[in-house]
């Protein structure tokens, strides 16, 4: 075989391999981002590491002996605990990239103009993330997202009308059996779809970037360069948390084994689920619970039209309320955590709509003038 | 005495006749070889431990989940652990086999509690591997002013003072095949070391592994950030 075939093989028989190398090595990217635009590309790792040791779990999980086939898992399955290991500290970290990325879009305004779409599909992943992740730590059958799961399915049973209908279908009646069996497909079906969630939010936000002007640069090697280095990060971070602290962020109550006796003073629920408990404490009831987590998500789907900015660079003040509303979503998680007083936890709730619906509106406004 | 049942069969088996070697004095100061970033699982204690779980604590509490053969994970042989397993009686009056889960205890009910099943209970206590220690040997007369519920007892380990389990370790309750001193405080920290391998049996093998992954992703991130600088530099 001579060099000429062996070159010129693969690269006819794959034209698709050919024309991603092309666009890697295309230059239309601007220089110069910073090390948290990579923060995409390590959420779809995560995303693919979840997808396959989730895959690797659900051959032996039994969601009718939920805790048990997990601890079947760790002592009898070759390297199960490394495949717990890897979905456990893998959803943990995917969701504090999730969170900061959000984050660092409110703060630079990546959700106005033609990101906008970008941005609601960023919304919608988060919507599913923390449903698939509320699924997950029911599957867990520990004590804490067992007693989270009967509540929420006895207060939606009690809903009636659509919305009851709807959570029938979604729970598929009284807490029973099979149960946990129906919410596994949910909770996988909820992975692979934030897996191309992931990929059309990315999608549309490459389609919203600037034509390119001035010195641009290629992806090979400039980003890919920067996307390596951020991946040994992560992967660094990742293999200390897994090794060292493996039930880091998991709620005390995530070890105890599920039991109908015993029922907890309150469900302590992993780290990131905790601001949208705190989100929806105030409103008892399935309804009302539904009601905060569909207001504060309109919220955020809105928040393109709210800003009133145009096209100007964000301002000191609507800076300065960004940071605020993190400490406000950090105070929301913390209320979940260890009970504040109620005139602060109405504060921290209600502060949460001002800031979208009022502030912002006001801010942008004011800062474009 | 009903508790020694199963340690004859046990030391007729075998177990733990691993030579004259001490253990190494883990109680003054106390430390566990399983605490902290790169504790592992100290199997001399932990075989010792399964003595004392064996005797004193099957008959109240359970550890699901265990199959007789996971012992090999304290450094047992299968010769050893088979004649553990034929040792033991199953409920339909067969002996079991080192497939064979460990046996469940009778129900047991002590004035409404029931003994927690012990097969992961060191990763579901604060305090972990020390509780244990400290819960077995936080038995006492009450303090002055403590009135205790009927069936119950002082422990100032357990939350409240007060427990339902009886304090069950005493010097010499089991006699250790390796020589070492059966003191009720050695019986506790041998327990609660063969609980904290049943708890997590790979606490070992992830701290190694562990260890050697952040070793090598720290030298790849720094080889990659090193690449970085440079192609930015040319490039960027
Ligand atoms: C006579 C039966 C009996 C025996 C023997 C016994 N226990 Fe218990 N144990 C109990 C009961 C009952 C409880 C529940 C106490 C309560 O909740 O008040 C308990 C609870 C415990 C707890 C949980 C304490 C907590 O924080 O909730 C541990 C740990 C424990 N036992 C360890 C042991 C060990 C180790 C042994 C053997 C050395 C042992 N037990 C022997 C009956 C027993």
């Amino acid at each position: 075989m001579t060099t000429e075939t062996k070159q010129g093989g693969p690269r006819a028989a794959t034209p698709c391999l050919a024309g991603l190398c092309a666009g890697l090595m295309r230059r239309d990217l601007a220089p110069g981002a910073p090390w948290l635009s990579t923060l995409p590309v390590l959420l779809g790792a995560v995303l693919a590491l979840l997808l396959a040791s989730g895959m690797a779990l659900a051959v032996f999980y039994d969601p009718r002996a939920a805790q048990a086939s997990l601890r079947f898992i760790a002592l009898e399955v070759p390297a199960g605990w490394i495949m717990r290991g890897y979905h456990v500290t893998g959803a943990g970290l995917g969701f504090v990239l999730l969170y900061v990325h959000l984050f660092r879009m409110l703060l630079t305004r990546g959700y106005r103009g033609p990101a906008a779409a970008g941005w609601m599909l960023w919304v919608t992943l988060l919507a599913a993330l923390l449903l698939a992740g509320w699924l997950g730590f029911a599957l867990n059958g520990g004590l804490g997202g067992y007693w989270s799961l009967i509540d929420a399915i006895s207060a939606s049973l009690a809903l009636s009308g659509p919305a009851g209908g709807v959570a029938m279908w979604f729970f598929g009646g009284a807490p029973g059996d099979g149960t946990l069996a129906r919410l596994l497909v949910f909770h996988a079906v909820l992975g692979v779809a934030a897996a191309g969630l992931l990929w059309l939010a990315c999608a549309a936000t490459r389609q919203a970037r600037p034509a390119p002007a001035g010195r641009m640069v290629a992806f090979w090697p400039v980003y890919a360069a920067q996307a390596f280095a951020a991946l040994a990060l992560l992967a660094l971070v990742f293999a200390l948390l897994m090794c060292f602290a493996p039930h880091w962020g998991q709620g005390a109550q995530s070890q105890l084994p599920a039991s109908s006796l015993a029922v907890p003073a309150a469900v302590s629920y992993p780290w990131y689920l905790t601001p949208l408990a705190g989100l929806t404490a105030l409103f008892p009831g399935a309804g009302g619970h539904a009601l905060a987590v569909i207001a504060a998500a309109a919220a955020l789907y809105a928040l393109p039209w709210l800003d009133r900015s145009g096209g100007g660079a964000p301002g000191g003040l609507y800076r300065a309320l960004t940071w605020l509303l993190g400490l406000d979503v950090l105070g929301l998680g913390l209320s979940a955590v260890c009970p504040l007083a109620a005139g602060l936890q109405i504060l921290l709730f209600v502060w949460f709509f001002i800031h979208f619906l009022v502030l912002t509106p006001a801010v942008t406004a004011m800062e474009a003038a | 005495m009903m508790r020694h049942r199963f340690l004859a069969p046990l030391l007729a088996a075998g177990l733990l006749a691993c030579g004259a070697a001490r253990a190494e004095n883990t109680l003054t100061p106390l430390h566990f070889q399983s605490d902290g970033w790169r504790g592992s699982i100290d199997k001399a204690a932990a075989q010792r431990g399964f003595a004392v779980y064996q005797s004193v604590c099957a008959s109240c509490h359970g550890m699901s989940g265990l199959h007789y053969r996971d012992l090999e994970g304290i450094g047992l042989t299968p010769e050893q652990v088979a004649g553990i397993a034929a040792s033991i009686k199953l409920a339909d009056g067969s002996a079991a086999t080192p497939d064979s889960l460990f046996k469940p205890p009778g129900a047991v009910n002590m004035g409404g509690a029931v003994p927690p099943d012990l097969g992961a209970i060191v990763a579901q206590r604060p305090g972990g591997t020390r509780y244990v220690y400290e819960f077995l040997t936080g038995f006492g007369p009450a303090p002055d002013g403590m009135t205790l519920l009927p069936g119950h007892f002082y422990n100032r380990a357990f939350p409240g003072g007060q427990v339902s389990m009886p304090n069950v370790l005493r010097d010499n309750a089991v006699t250790y095949a390796d020589g070492t001193k059966a003191s009720a405080a050695q019986e506790a920290a041998d327990v609660a070391e063969f609980l904290t391998w049943s708890s997590d049996p790979d606490l070992a093998e992830r701290h190694i592994i562990g260890l050697r992954t952040v070793i090598f992703f720290a030298l790849l991130a720094m080889v990659a950030l090193a690449a970085k600088r440079r192609i930015w530099r040319e490039e960027g």
